[in-house]
């Protein structure tokens, strides 16, 4: 990003972020075993805001993740995402709601093209019956219609139309990860749930998915929350932050708090580099 | 009524063919039709919306965009409304873009999408004429708070109130256009120094036009292609002149830059113009993917580029052919040359054209034998485009063909081309000693150097100021020795030195993919292109390059020594024009030390 988009941005109100909490999550507990991974994390995420969460590796970040859409069941808290409670949901039912996210590790079928991945993030849109799929007829054929039109939107806003009928399996890295975020957002969530999206890029892709992320929050107003290890692109972009670590939330707030926050710079760099 | 400027030609056309096919975008996968009335009504919201911002006449529009539909509209809208199209090329830095837009003293600029924007807004403040910036896609720049920006939406629909309240306006605008009025200015690259703001009137455009048009006759249904940067003379030309000129073609706009190859072979245009480097990498491409393909493929290839090599030399020199040859050649045609021509997206071509530099004469007979029509044009922006073309069947190789109807030469005691036409331009914009240079009695003085073959064929040589003379006295063009190494699909640029010493040398940039590939077939391990360029077995295999070469020179003119650079030569750095050019005298200060070795 050009410094000048920096400034134009900081000159701004934050309009579209209210103050309303659109994910409260509290007193989370998580133990595989005698291991405890989380430790009673509470937080909240307003709506349209991006809210990131940082920590060392193994502190329990993509742990809180696998909570939120269903894949970890915890032993204690609530998560309540826009007054229903998350906890008895299956994941089906919690992306319904308007919940995406992307994986750590890639997780596209590698052998699909990246239309049909991007197609697939609208199977929850999808109501038409046996029938009329079986034969591709009717309700069907207008369904995938408007679903082809809206995965092509996606196509066009992260600018993968050169790849559009490429298989997964043979893009690099970095492309990979962007087809992911575009099957998230083909479920046209509520909130996106971004585990490491910049993990493994170069300056260049980084910047760009930086970019698109900021997009997404500007132009469809979604709620983004962010696990990422670089930390520029956290300080940069996040409204508020919170660190983990050992499976207990250590500080919280805005940017600049966080980066002079004492716990934070010993859980990252250890006691003795604070003298 | 007359049709002495564009704008009026696009009036005239909309009333003509209305709903007939004009433009055509790729957009979210589906190929959208833009008829001429449509094209002529955003183009006239444009233009009034322009004038809701506070735009006067003889005001200039900078656009800075890739090549879409809003492009055209823009740039005709500005000119019905009596202002002047600047052109910047997309890949430009933001400091020449702030050259460019404060030289010309642009109060408006076009832009295509935040990247572009950003580079615009980080020098607005050496740029206190900037009015408005106007904003093609708005993705990402909802949240810039700056009165600056306003969508060109917004600018069509400031537009069309305008239209409601005034009906008549934009019809009197047009018709108070005049032929002699500049509408467009065009920075040429320069390799050398400042780029110059080459002045273009409405009576350059058409005439230029119109001698093309009577050389190499495009008709009412041909489509193209637009891809080439269209703040360039010769993009412009196919894009909007020829097409306004002839009415009737249809103008064909790719998704993205990356698609363009897969576009063109969705489209199959009638018309295809590129510049050598495309029809190079064309070339390359297929000669890559035979070396993977399959032994049976590689035979086949071989073995039929052999016979319509062999046939279409026959035919090039008039040559009766047997019934046999014919057979052959149908043979040939429909299980070589026909798949490799639809796998270019180039069957359907009747016009082909080549120009902006040489094309090596390996390229031009590859595609001749695949009985795809390259003609060879020569032109400057300061001719608005064409002087001259391989016309008819009267294809020659190493000429640009007899001049175009319409342009007279002339040639210096040094070999200087002089040229005369209509298209000459109007000077250079707030630059006379530059324009008193270029321009004496009508005629253009083109800085190039050439000879007219006996049968009337115009053959360039070189830049005059690129000419080599060697310390033994001798006159050798650096440019057709560089032609021969990059018809290799090894070498991406070549750049012979020797102006002054004993012997030459060269430059040598290599084709990384293709080079890549050849490694990886030899086990050869590498990690950048700064070490796969350093690799003995590189050296090697661009010695056995240079070898080739020189077979084809005589002594003095061959190649003693060379050195590979180790990094890309970049636009950014100043090594290349916009148009991928490589500005010599800036190559040659930079390498100096690598150059002097090898005259150690």
């Amino acid at each position: 990003m050009s410094s000048t988009t920096r400034e134009e941005r900081d000159g701004c109100p934050e309009g579209e972020v209210s103050s309303e909490h659109q994910l409260v999550v509290d007193g989370l507990t998580l133990s595989f075993g005698g291991i405890r991974v989380l430790d009673n994390v509470g937080f909240y995420v307003n709506r349209g805001e991006i809210f990131s969460i940082i920590g060392p590796n193994g502190a329990g970040k993509t742990s809180i993740f696998n909570c939120l859409s269903g894949h970890y069941v915890p032993q204690k808290g609530s998560m309540v995402f826009e007054e229903r409670e998350l906890l008895h949901l299956s994941p089906s039912k919690r992306a319904a709601l308007g919940m995406a996210r992307t994986f750590q590790n890639i997780e596209l079928f590698r052998n699909m093209t990246v239309l049909d991945n991007i197609m697939l993030g609208r199977h929850r849109f999808l109501k038409s019956g046996v029938f009329s799929g079986g034969y591709f007829w009717g309700k069907t054929i207008r369904e995938e219609i408007d679903n082809r039109l809206e995965a092509e939107r996606i196509i066009d806003f992260l600018e993968i139309e050169s790849i559009r009928k490429k298989t997964v399996g043979e893009l690099p890295y970095g492309l990979q990860k962007r087809v992911e975020l575009g099957r998230a957002l083909a479920m046209a969530p509520k909130i996106l749930l971004l585990d490491e999206p910049a993990a493994g890029m170069n300056l260049e892709e980084t910047e760009d998915i930086v970019r698109f992320i900021l997009d997404i929050n500007e132009e469809f107003g979604t709620t983004i929350v962010l696990i990422e290890h670089d930390l520029r692109v956290v300080m940069d972009i996040s409204s508020r932050i919170i660190c983990i670590d050992f499976g207990e939330k250590i500080a919280e707030g805005l940017p600049e708090e966080i980066q002079s926050d004492a716990k934070v710079i010993e859980a990252y760099f250890g006691e003795e580099m604070r003298s | 009524m007359e049709n002495d400027t564009l704008p009026k030609l696009l009036r005239t056309s909309a009333r003509r063919f209305g709903n007939k096919i004009a433009l055509r975008e790729k957009d979210l996968g589906i190929w959208q039709n833009i008829t001429w009335q449509d094209y002529f009504e955003r183009s006239k919201y444009f233009g009034l919306g322009l004038l809701r911002l506070g735009f006067q006449k003889k005001d200039k529009v900078s656009i800075l965009s890739e090549n879409n539909p809003e492009w055209l509209y823009g740039d005709l809208g500005t000119q019905a409304v009596g202002g002047i199209v600047v052109g910047i090329y997309p890949t430009n830095v933001a400091s020449q873009v702030e050259y460019i837009m404060s030289h010309s003293q642009s109060k408006f600029v076009v832009v295509g999408d935040q990247e572009q924007t950003d580079k615009v807004l980080e020098v607005r403040d050496n740029l206190p004429e900037l009015k408005k910036i106007i904003v093609i896609d708005m993705k990402g720049l909802r949240k810039y708070r700056t009165s600056l920006i306003i969508s060109f939406d917004e600018v069509m629909e400031l537009g069309k109130e305008l239209d409601k309240r005034e009906p008549g306006l934009f019809e009197k605008l047009v018709d108070e256009t005049v032929p002699d009025d500049v509408a467009l200015m065009v920075y040429t690259s320069g390799t050398t120094g400042k780029p110059k703001g080459a002045m273009i009137s409405h009576r350059n455009a058409i005439a230029s036009a119109k001698n093309f048009l009577a050389a190499t006759p495009l008709k009412e249904n041909d489509s193209i292609v637009s891809y080439l940067p269209l703040c360039h003379v010769a993009e412009r030309s196919f894009s909007v002149f020829y097409p306004l000129v002839v009415g009737g073609i249809t103008v064909n706009f790719a998704e993205s830059i990356n698609t363009v190859q897969e576009n063109i072979r969705e489209i199959a245009p009638t018309v295809f113009f590129a510049v050598p480097r495309i029809w190079e990498k064309m070339q390359s491409s297929h000669v890559m993917r035979m070396r993977d393909a399959t032994w049976l493929k590689r035979v086949v290839d071989r073995w039929c580029l052999k016979k319509e090599r062999y046939i279409w030399e026959k035919e090039a020199k008039r040559e009766k052919i047997s019934l046999f040859l014919r057979f052959l050649k149908f043979f040939c045609h429909v299980i070589h040359a026909y798949p490799l021509q639809k796998h270019f997206g180039l069957n359907k071509v009747i016009y082909a054209y080549a120009g902006g530099a040489p094309t090596p004469p390996e390229v031009f007979i590859f595609f001749w034998s695949l009985g795809i029509p390259i003609r060879n044009l020569y032109g400057s922006t300061e001719c608005t485009g064409i002087c001259s073309v391989h016309q008819g069947d009267d294809i020659r190789l190493g000429t640009t063909g007899p001049l175009a109807p319409g342009v007279e030469l002339k040639i210096a005691p040094d070999g200087e081309l002089i040229f005369k036409t209509e298209g000459v331009f109007q000077g250079y914009y707030r630059d006379p000693e530059a324009t008193a240079k270029a321009i004496k009695d009508g005629w253009y003085y083109s800085g190039d150097v050439g000879e007219l073959t006996e049968d009337g064929h115009l053959k360039i040589t070189d830049r005059k100021k690129d000419i080599i003379i060697t310390s033994g006295g001798k006159n050798i063009s650096p440019q057709e020795i560089e032609n021969e190494f990059k018809a290799s699909p090894y070498i991406k640029d070549a750049v012979v030195i020797g102006d002054g010493r004993k012997y030459l040398t060269a430059l040598i940039l290599i084709e990384y993919d293709n080079v890549g590939k050849w490694a990886e077939d030899k086990h050869i391990a590498y990690t950048t292109f700064k070490d796969l360029s350093q690799k003995p077995e590189v050296f090697e295999l661009v010695s056995e390059i240079t070898k080739e070469v020189n077979k084809k020179f005589a002594r003095v003119e061959t190649i003693k020594k060379f050195t590979i650079l180790d990094k890309e030569l970049d636009q950014d750095d100043d090594e290349l024009t916009a148009t991928q050019k490589v500005r010599r005298k800036i190559v040659e200060e930079k390498y100096k030390t690598l150059i002097d070795k090898m005259y150690r």
